[in-house]
């Protein structure tokens, strides 16, 4: 019975980084700015937030603490994604070099930070990992008091959002003015839509969301090393985005099948069929993609996405 | 006097000295911002660290010393050279090349088995890797011009399949993995696999990592200018990155154009491996994050301004700065300083498109102003 809570778990919180964070990138990209940069945002949010559950003295109540963790994690990647901002919409950047750009810097920062922060003495070059084990206790509950079988309750939030940002992106003034910016900037500029203002709202967006991922992912347990950035989940996060076809109902499905593969590279062993055929861990931990590739294949073929993703908005050419 | 004046503002109407003068600034830029990180995290030392940043093996007083790790930093920046040339080759036919740390990793399974598993020849065992990584570049491509796939994506998908490919073929190979060091073993200079240094190292202080490599290097780079400059078949990649539809229209077949970009760049980013490896320089470690390599590429790649002959100079200098970077662990700094410092430089390098828009606008204003001076000095 533990394992398949073990499995819940794992899966429901796989679902909910991934959901969270392709959110992110469905406002960035549907206003028209390409997020590749959602690995770098969601860096900064847990590498921030990182530091911050480590120098919280205890002392600050449990409840206060993890707040302000989760706004130092959305406010620094919202802030951070400034930077694609500026380049991408003012400067009128190449959108992919810019994004590959954040993601390095943000790995850099992350790592050359931390090692700062963990220097002592005894460690004069410091250590790019750090342990919150009080927070891992904090965001984490016992479910039925099994033992070893902990909940993120930052998932039900995410969970929560979905419904909403359905309603936000479909019925309000906001997500079709933000949609017609991604679609056709010319007319939406021609109907007083100030195109590059609203394209600045999506890619924050895209900064605030992620940053929410990057803070439940290194949650889900209780120490994280920040010299792996986080993970890849950005780019798996992007990959979802792109064939769950821009769609938040898509997009809790494309991250479902992902997260599924996902959490059997953690669970493998544990499952007897499985840890019986003896195949090596690294085929687990290369599945999730290998599937993605997969799906890819069948979702590309008909082009769908915003048709002006990735072209800075010109108002000379209109 | 005038003549010097009049060479000089042609000179910097030239687009390949805006290229320059904006990369230059670039990368001024991004040290000054290096500096200022140092300062913040320990100011006492941040003067020396930024000179060692700068200086590399120009801090040794030996000057045997010097040669050697002067010699080094040129054989490091051969690899970096080989996957800027990658990134290069297929943005000139319009594609993102960010798969190329995945290319580099399925080189590096083939020159770990064949080098040091099988000790075969060095130059079968660089064919054959640059084969292998030619061909899993062409899954990115096929999948791109049959599937209509976002090459970016697939490229991403692909580096993490290879990493997996290579830390699970190579951690369960025990002829070639040294599981205490949990890394693979290095080539060394005894091996058949060791590219030969044919007498370079004498001028390095003995440095064998310097050899035949380089050479190779320096004619692929001539190779790929005189490719885009002066024949058809460049012409036509070229045409397809510029326009697919017009090229298309033209009678030139976008599939194989594809098919051909990601190859050759395949190739390249499998040779990076090869001139890492092959030297006795580096080996596979054990690793959960895809070899970085293949984004540095992409800051020598747009710092060079995306010139063939641009990119030997902007690939030595970030190895330059990368190899200082790694000399201030002992300040307390943490070597990542000088990856902070690369890739601010391609951030602000995502300007440079801008800022030469704005020196052309400046430049035509100034024309009117002279005219329309002309003009009323006549009347």
């Amino acid at each position: 019975m533990s394992i398949v809570l073990k499995i819940i778990s794992f899966l429901l919180a796989y679902i909910c980084v991934l959901t969270v964070t392709a959110f992110g990138g469905m406002f960035s990209e549907k206003s028209g700015t390409v997020a590749l940069s959602l690995e770098g945002s969601m860096t900064v949010g847990a590498f921030t937030a990182g530091i911050v559950m480590y120098l919280l003295p205890s002392s600050v109540p449990d409840g206060l603490s993890a707040v302000i963790v989760i706004l130092t994690a959305i406010i620094s990647s919202g802030l951070y994604s400034l930077l694609l901002a500026l380049a991408c919409i003012t400067f009128k950047a190449n959108q992919t070099l810019v994004g590959t750009a954040l993601n390095i810097l943000s790995t850099a920062l992350a790592v050359v930070i931390i090692k700062q922060v963990t220097m002592t003495e005894a460690l004069p070059v410091g250590n790019s990992r750090l342990s919150f084990m009080r927070f891992y206790e904090i965001f984490n509950f016992d479910l039925f008091g099994l033992q070893g079988v902990k909940f993120n309750w930052l998932v039900f939030i995410v969970l929560a959002l979905i419904p909403i940002l359905y309603v936000v992106i479909y019925k309000t003034r906001f997500g079709l003015r933000l949609s017609s910016c991604g679609e056709n900037p010319a007319s939406a500029d021609s109907l007083g839509i100030n195109v590059n203002k609203t394209r600045y709202i999506g890619v924050i967006l895209a900064g605030l969301f992620a940053g929410f991922g990057g803070l439940l992912l290194i949650t889900m347990n209780a120490e994280w090393e920040f010299a792996n950035g986080a993970s890849g989940f950005g780019y798996l996060a992007l990959a979802v985005l792109i064939f769950g076809q821009w769609k938040p109902l898509y997009i809790f499905l494309g991250a479902f099948i992902f997260s599924l593969f996902k959490t059997l590279t953690i669970i493998y062993q544990q499952i007897d069929f499985l840890a019986v055929l003896g195949i090596s861990s690294y085929f687990y931990l290369a599945l999730p993609y290998v599937v993605c590739l997969i799906v890819l294949i069948f979702t590309s073929k008909k082009n769908v996405g915003p048709k002006a993703l990735g072209e800075p908005y010109n108002k000379g050419k209109r | 006097m005038n003549k010097v004046k009049t060479f000089l503002s042609n000179l910097l109407k030239k687009d390949a000295t805006k290229t320059i003068v904006t990369s230059l600034w670039c990368a001024l830029l991004g040290l000054v911002l290096g500096f200022l990180i140092l300062l913040l995290i320990n100011a006492k030392d941040a003067a020396y660290g930024m000179t060692s940043v700068l200086g590399n093996y120009l801090i040794f007083s030996n000057p045997s010393d010097r040669l050697n790790y002067f010699g080094q930093t040129l054989a490091k920046t051969a690899p970096l050279l080989a996957m800027s040339l990658s990134i290069l080759f297929s943005y000139k036919v319009g594609l993102f090349n960010l798969g190329g740390s995945g290319q580099y990793s399925i080189a590096v399974i083939i020159i770990t088995l064949l080098g040091v598993g099988l000790n075969l020849p060095w130059w079968l065992v660089m064919i054959i890797a640059i084969i292998a990584a030619s061909i899993w570049s062409m899954i990115s491509g096929a999948l791109k011009a049959f599937f209509n796939v976002n090459e970016v994506i697939s490229g991403i998908m692909l580096n993490w399949i290879a990493l997996y490919l290579t830390n699970g073929i190579l951690t369960s190979t025990p002829s070639v993995w040294d599981s205490s060091h949990s890394e693979a073993f290095f080539i060394d200079s005894s091996s058949k696999s060791f590219i030969p240094s044919i007498g370079l190292d004498k001028l390095f202080a003995g440095n064998q990592i310097v050899g035949l490599g380089m050479i190779l290097i320096l004619v692929i780079v001539a190779v790929i200018f005189v490719l885009f400059k002066k024949t058809t078949i460049g012409y036509e990649l070229k045409a397809t990155g510029f326009n697919v539809e017009a090229a298309n229209y033209a009678g030139i077949n976008k599939v194989k154009n594809i098919l051909i970009a990601t190859a050759v760049s395949g190739a390249l980013a499998g040779l990076a491996a090869v001139l890492n490896l092959q030297n006795g320089f580096t080996s596979w470690r054990l690793s959960s994050v895809t070899p970085e390599i293949g984004f540095q590429g992409i800051s020598a790649a747009f710092l060079g301004g995306l010139h063939p002959i641009g990119v030997i100079f902007s690939s030595y200098f970030i190895v330059h700065i990368t190899e200082g970077g790694s000399m201030i662990t002992d300040l307390g700094f943490a070597p990542e300083v000088a990856s902070i410092i690369t890739s601010v430089i391609i951030y602000l390098s995502g300007f440079v498109a801008f800022f030469k828009e704005v020196m052309r606008k400046n430049e035509i204003k100034e024309e009117f102003n002279k005219m329309s001076r002309r003009k009323e000095s006549q009347s």
